[in-house]
């Protein structure tokens, strides 16, 4: 009896792992590179359609660390007005009128997101354009991460700009 | 087990494994925007700062609050993240004490008091409405009235607009304010200078323009009125070659540590002392202002070997100090602390205030003008008639704001029982203290960094209270709460809040423009009214006929209950921080003990840790034990807001509650209890650490030429030089004016985010600090401190040994450790000489909402992973970050190291030690630097100056 038993449950057991893996395998990729965001927000609207500048809405972008997302009130100011009748829209009015910030999902992140200090100020600063990491945002009805932010890509580029290689350059 | 099933479990295990190491990808974590941005310009890298006051005891120094922006929960916010003192503020001077660092920790703390309580019917406490709260206060206060009960009002010490309010809620409300009570009243003191200058009050001390400082019992450095102010003073003081200052006292503090030259009086003998002090300098020639002789008649006049004898101050020292007192240009005397709060306390501060008038001190060091606002301030009488009053059922509603009277007050008094004959008590606090427990109505207050106000430490300067977060729970000022109930009372529904009252107030009194720099400077100085102050002799005559001098000095074994640097009168126990870092004479953190002198520990057998039973009339304390050298023999120490079971009296002139159990005796109970101490050993066993002559000099021969020829010294290296290019970051420690007052190690703990790790880490030598002070016994007469933290090595023994390179020599001269590739293999530490590094064994995140507190711009370090001194890279990332936009180099002083920041007597400067003009260079070249266990020959980017030589009289 006891030898019948013990296969099944083995074989069960390693069928249901590589059910397992494969299925995270599947979603993890596909979650991380265009994350569902809560407003269907197009970026290929506002920057090739309406043609504001990167920094209209990431306004802190070439002062901080972080480039900044902008605070619902930016977005109302313009679509109080704009395109009230469409459903995205009223998506965003709604959460203006409940007093909650959109939820919006990160597409950028480092894998040890708490051990890195990135900043955008000194990329921006030494004459980086944007899509050099993003890139071509104004293409993209969905925004998509299009680099695996890695260090060994950042140290890549940082070795080629002759910018420094000391890890307490983003490390600390 | 045979192959098969090997082979089948290592497949599970694996399996199992693979699955758990599966991480959450960080890709669909959320990310927040702000909903409608704050006014002020703040984002990540950018943090704005509020000057307001700290309120964690009554010196009420300047307060700078650290808001940085960060999402929290799911909302993006401002947030406090670290204080600061206010640089260039009057009293501190950018400066904070280890209770202003930890205070942060008090207005997150989890166990504030979040919403108005109120009894039910079986006693227990429910939460109500700010209104029913409001509704059933008055209405109690109308009934008490109709029976014919008194309504009080009891506080602790309030100055400023507060003060007028209370005075305006009192008298609209038909309330009586009782005298403000503070445990550490100064009452001794106070009474002594009404009866010598007419003038109740504590005053002002210049410290800085003395040349010679006589303290007496006086813990200026530690807890004394306002020890920040009087440590930056002293800080400045002791750069003065020829600064002396000698401390009397009998037992034994950090600051007698300190002073030149300390010498152990034996207990109650101050007052003979001071006796022979007064009558040397009526005899001397070089006297001001003598006394008059009728007075000098009535106070005693012992000889020189009767004050000998009695006090246990050699005749050689005796002497010394009373020529060098007198040849002293700006001499300075100050009694206080355990030496007022005794029998002869008021004598004593009596006659110290004759000597201060015969030496014309009124008019330089002794300043009554910006005396400390203590007025308002009772002491223990009024306690006294306050429980006559409760006792004949004669109090109908008694609130009691910001005082934890229950806890202060020894329990002979029986004020819990006593309370209880009130109709009705109306507790307002910020925590469930001992006192609120025993209230009818909780009322619950915002912590000073959630609240507009305003304070008076001293005459001539009004500190501004104002909000550097909004209020997290329900709670309210105690102004608002006051306007409140008048409305309630007088059936209005709508008029001004505490805020609109008091910008009213600081327009009438300032303006408007000043208004505005009082906001943004966090202080404002006023003019004061100058006092002419002399003896009021029929006054000193009347007290001298009915006093007798003749005290009988304590021979037998005493029990002192001192102040704690870290506690106060124990109200910032509550603080975690403050007991995770080691009280810096004893090295012990959590717990409670009692100090055992060295030589009486030996006689009774006692080790650390050991428990002894202290027992005095019909009391037994049992307690561990903490050896300590330089202790006199007789005198036990425990700290105040450690124990409160203690029971002590009072003085019935002056209402000042004593410090002392006399009588005492001592016995070994034979148990052992687990006690954190931190330092493994008070001897540095010869390692040559302290700053020994030797060392200096050495150091000098080796270092100080290389450094100042640039002569390149081959040497043998296993390693090749690190090439240093535009910066070598250093630091210099000047021993002189520390006053290991452990400021800089709660102020790293905020700044870096070290876990606390609680007592059953600590008891296994697990304790976190980078930066720790170490106190080792130099001889059987004097204790030397020094401050250890990582000495950025430029040779690190650490380097070399990691396997993952986790820890390398960065272009800057820091010693880097890179959190993210340490695997935690320790060997770092075990070969780091000056024993710095720590090890992260568990994840000790701030458990909620303590973690509002982490500071955003650097890791919060996990399971596994070494930690070390950074010299704040965080902070040297800025100025670099900032330099670099404006295409320049890091100027000397911009980077600024918590530790230094907060230092009050400004000991450690940091800097570029490649750039030959910045201060520390200079400083380090000094020919009283020297660097820690240099024959190591690790290059440590740390250089300490020499403490200079003093001496200490058991």
């Amino acid at each position: 009896m006891k030898r019948r038993i013990m296969p099944l449950v083995l074989s069960a057991y390693f069928v249901l792992f590589i059910i397992f893996v494969v299925l995270l395998a599947y979603f993890w990729n596909r979650d991380s590179k265009t994350p569902v965001q809560p407003i269907n927000f197009s970026h290929q609207i506002h920057v090739s359609k309406v043609g504001l500048q990167c920094t209209f809405c990431h306004d802190k972008v070439d002062k901080s660390t972080f480039a900044g997302i902008p605070p619902v009130q930016k977005c109302m100011s313009c679509h109080k007005n704009v395109k009230t009748e469409s459903p995205e829209i009223q998506k965003l009015t709604r959460y203006w009128e409940e007093k909650k910030p959109v939820p919006w999902k990160r597409v950028y992140s480092f894998k040890i997101q708490n051990y890195v200090y990135f900043s955008h100020k000194r990329h921006i600063k030494a004459g980086l354009d944007c899509s050099k990491c993003h890139g071509e945002v104004k293409l993209m009805p969905q925004m998509k991460r299009v680099r695996q932010l890695e260090m060994g890509w950042c140290v890549s580029c940082h070795k080629a700009n002759m910018a420094p290689t000391d890890c307490v350059t983003c490390h600390k | 087990m045979d192959r098969r099933d090997f082979l089948k479990f290592l497949g599970i295990s694996s399996g199992t494994a693979m699955i758990s190491s599966c991480g959450v990808d960080k890709a669909n974590e959320k990310i927040i925007p702000y909903l409608i941005p704050p006014e002020q310009d703040v984002y990540p890298g950018k943090p704005v700062f509020y000057n307001t006051t700290c309120t964690e005891c009554p010196a009420n120094c300047g307060l700078s609050a650290r808001v940085n922006e960060k999402v929290y929960d799911e909302v993006r916010g401002l947030f406090p993240t670290k204080a600061e003192g206010v640089k260039g503020h009057p009293i501190n001077n950018g400066a904070l004490c280890p209770r202003g660092q930890a205070s942060l920790f008090r207005l997150y703390h989890p166990k504030r008091i979040q919403r108005p309580m109120m009894r039910d019917n079986d006693g227990n406490f429910r939460v109500a409405t700010w209104q029913e709260a409001y509704a059933y206060v008055t209405t109690e206060l109308q009934a008490a009235k109709e029976e014919k009960k008194d309504n009080l009002y009891f506080s602790g010490r309030t100055t400023g607009t507060l003060a007028g309010l209370i005075g305006r809620f009192c008298e609209e409300m038909g309330i009586e304010r009782l005298p403000e009570f503070e445990i550490f009243s100064h009452a001794n003191l106070r009474k002594a200078n009404e009866i010598v200058f007419n003038q109740p009050e504590v005053p002002h001390y210049h410290i800085k323009d003395a040349d010679f400082l006589l303290t007496i019992g006086a813990d200026i450095l530690e807890t004394f009125v306002s020890p920040v102010s009087n440590a930056a003073q002293y800080g400045e003081a002791v750069k003065n070659e020829n600064f002396t200052w000698y401390h009397l006292e009998p037992n034994l503090s950090m600051t007698g540590l300190k002073a030149t030259t300390r010498l152990a009086v034996n207990p109650h003998s101050e007052i003979y002392f001071l006796a022979y002090l007064l009558h040397a300098l009526s005899r001397s020639d070089i006297r001001k202002r003598r006394p008059s002789w009728a007075i000098m008649n009535m106070v005693p006049d012992p000889s020189a070997e009767e004050v000998s004898q009695k006090t246990g101050i050699s005749a050689e020292n005796l002497e010394h100090l009373v020529s060098a007192f007198f040849i002293a240009k700006r001499p300075l005397i100050i009694t206080g602390g355990v030496s007022t709060a005794q029998p002869g306390g008021l004598e004593a501060a009596l006659l110290t205030a004759l000597i201060q008038a015969a030496m014309g001190m009124n008019d330089t060091v002794v300043d009554f003008a910006h005396s400390q606002n203590y007025e308002k301030v009772g002491s223990m009488l009024d306690v006294q008639e306050l429980l006559e009053r409760l006792r004949n059922k004669a109090v109908g509603v008694i609130f009691i704001s910001r005082s934890n009277p229950v806890d202060d007050i020894s329990a002979n008094f029986n004020f819990v029982e006593e309370l209880k004959n009130a109709r009705l008590r109306v507790g307002m606090s910020d925590f469930m203290s001992a006192s609120m427990q025993e209230c009818d109505v909780v009322l619950p207050l915002s912590h000073s960094l959630e609240s507009w106000g305003d304070a008076a430490p001293r005459k001539g300067i009004r500190n501004v209270i104002q909000p550097a977060i909004e209020p997290q729970y329900d709670t309210r000022t105690e102004g608002d709460v006051l306007l409140e109930i008048m409305r309630t009372a007088s059936g209005q529904k709508q008029g001004p809040d505490y805020n609109q009252y008091l910008i009213e107030q600081w327009h009438s009194l300032y303006g408007e423009s000043e208004t505005v720099s009082l906001i943004e400077n966090g202080y404002i100085e006023e003019p004061v009214s100058p006092l002419s102050i002399a003896v009021d002799t029929r006054s000193v005559e009347s007290y001298l006929k009915n006093t007798d001098f003749s005290r009988e000095v304590a021979a037998q074994p005493v029990l002192i209950i001192t102040p704690s640097i870290r506690t106060y009168d124990g109200r910032s126990k509550v603080l975690p921080l403050l007991n995770e870092i080691p009280d810096p004479l004893t090295t012990v953190t959590y717990g409670e003990w009692v100090s055992v002198s060295a030589v009486a520990a030996k006689k009774m057998g006692l080790k650390d840790r050991d428990e002894i039973q202290i027992s005095v009339e019909n009391e037994n304390l049992n307690y561990p034990v903490k050896v300590q050298n330089v202790l006199p023999e007789n005198v036990y120490m425990v700290q105040r807001g450690l124990i409160y079971a203690i029971k002590t009296d009072i003085d019935s002139r002056s209402g000042e509650a004593s410090w002392y159990l006399d009588n005492i005796s001592a016995t070994k109970t034979g148990a052992v209890i687990p006690l954190p101490i931190l330092s493994g050993s008070m001897h540095e066993e010869g390692r040559g650490i302290l700053s020994s002559h030797e060392s200096v000099v050495e150091h000098s021969e080796h270092y100080n030429e290389k450094l100042k020829e640039e002569v390149d010294v081959e040497e043998e290296r296993i390693y090749p030089k690190h090439p240093h290019k535009n910066y070598r970051w250093g630091m210099t420690i000047n021993q002189d004016s520390c006053i290991n007052c452990a400021a800089c190690v709660a102020a790293c703990y905020v700044e870096n985010n070290i876990p606390v790790v609680g007592q059953k880490e600590q008891l296994q030598g697990r304790e976190m600090s980078w930066i720790r002070i170490e106190p080792f016994v130099r001889d059987d007469r004097d204790i030397e401190f020094t401050l250890m933290l990582c000495q950025q090595c430029d040779n690190a023994p650490c380097e070399p040994v990691c396997p993952v390179y986790a820890t390398y020599h960065n272009p800057e001269g820091l010693n880097v450790q890179v959190y993210n590739r340490c695997v935690g293999t320790r060997y770092c530490s075990n070969n780091c000489p000056y024993k710095v590094r720590r090890f992260n064994w568990f994840d000790h995140r701030l458990p909620k909402p303590w973690d509002k507190m982490y500071n955003p711009a650097l890791s919060v370090r996990g399971r596994g992973i070494m930690e070390k001194c950074t010299f704040c890279v965080q902070r040297i990332r800025a100025a670099e970050d900032m330099a670099k936009d404006e295409d320049r180099l890091v100027r000397d002083g911009e980077v600024v190291t918590a530790c230094q920041e907060t230092c009050p007597t400004k000991a450690i400067t940091f800097g570029n030690l490649m750039d030959d003009s910045s201060r520390v260079s200079q400083i380090a070249r000094s020919d009283e630097a020297y660097r820690v266990l240099e024959e190591l020959g690790t290059e440590p980017a740390i250089h300490y100056l020499r403490k200079k030589e003093r001496k200490s009289e058991a």
